[in-house]
């Protein structure tokens, strides 16, 4: 989903770190309170955060003849939300960016606001939508990273798109076509980085389900539910 | 013990059908280099601009792995940071665990 260092021009370059910036100091601000209203949040984050250093580094092959690597942004944003999100993406991508040429300084706000915002933002949403209904928590969790990788790369698109429309039928034909190049190549790893989030879920729940009732992640009875299980 | 481990059996399903899908596109398709998504968007990029993707010039100068040696060994560098993290609080919540039952 990196969008290459210079592929964008100057004015939509400033565009997108203006609206990931004031996204990042909110970010900064929303985990220094909850890593100071419990302290055990903290591990919390470690796992969450550790995914997303996993998971952004692998390049995976796809149907489509090409590769690329899935998020791990949607378990961060359901245990802290995407605020907080965002700044540990932007962690991993300013460290691609600098040690890797994947992506860059320019287009660091572009793909923050890709890979840190509007993805988790679609995730949580799913989330939220679901957490009080009576669907699965863990179908839950699976639908909400899911969505978070496949929305990532639907805005990287959508990005690309606004920056270079296409000569014959401007934004929408050549969004279309950064969409058959990132998102067609994202739908099996979207599947399947959703599966093994769940599973790890799985994990938090079965060993650390306290800081998740705390966090108010999910209600009371559909943790306890699962740990009987 | 099944029912206890579905979301295990269906993580496995799933990656060993993702493989056996990646197999079966790579052999019937021989010309698939399985370059990056990244790469291939900025191919277009430079299509739709009019201009080929080595006139692309960084806005910001920025340091380039010297080879796909290097490169891979710093994304494994990044996985490992994340590895790291994960085995410790899993290993911190189990000792946590261990701890309470005992005492």
């Amino acid at each position: 989903m990196h969008i290459m260092e210079g592929f964008l021009p100057l004015n939509w370059a400033v565009f997108w770190w203006a609206i990931a910036l004031p996204c990042l100091v909110y970010g900064i601000y929303r985990l220094k309170k909850v890593l100071d209203a419990d302290r055990e949040a903290l591990p919390l984050l470690g796992v969450t955060g550790g995914f997303i250093f996993i998971l952004s580094s692998l390049k995976l092959p796809s149907v489509t003849g090409s590769c690329s690597h899935p998020t791990g942004t949607g378990l961060s944003a359901i245990c802290f939300g995407p605020w907080i999100t965002s700044v540990v993406c932007a962690i991993v991508l300013l460290f691609q960016a600098l040690f890797l040429a994947h992506g860059g300084l320019s287009v660091l706000g572009a793909n923050v606001v890709s890979m840190g915002i509007v993805g988790p933002i679609a995730g949580y949403a799913v989330y939220r939508g679901l957490r009080e209904t009576r669907v699965n928590m863990f179908l839950t969790v699976f639908l909400a990273c899911m969505l978070a990788d496949m929305f990532t790369y639907i805005t990287t698109s959508l990005e690309l798109a606004l920056a270079y429309p296409a000569q014959v039928g401007g934004v929408g034909s050549s969004f279309v076509l950064f969409l058959g190049i990132f998102a067609i190549t994202q739908v099996p790893l979207a599947i399947v980085e959703g599966i093994v989030l769940a599973l790890v879920f799985k994990y938090i729940v079965q060993l650390k389900p306290d800081i998740l009732l705390r966090m108010k992640v999910f209600p009371e009875e559909k943790i306890n539910a699962a740990r009987g299980e | 013990m099944a029912k206890n481990h579905r979301l295990e059996i269906l993580a496995l399903v799933a990656v060993i059908i993702f493989c056996i899908l990646f197999i079966y596109t790579s052999s019937i398709s021989g010309n698939a280099q399985f370059s990056g998504s990244d790469t291939a968007g900025s191919e277009k990029i430079a299509e739709l601009a009019g201009v080929p993707p080595d006139e692309i010039h960084p806005l910001i100068p920025q340091w380039v792995p010297p080879s796909a040696e290097i490169e891979s060994g710093l994304f494994a560098l990044q996985a490992a940071i994340g590895g790291i993290m994960v085995g410790l609080v899993f290993g911190y919540w189990i000792g946590q665990k261990k701890g309470t039952k005992s005492t």
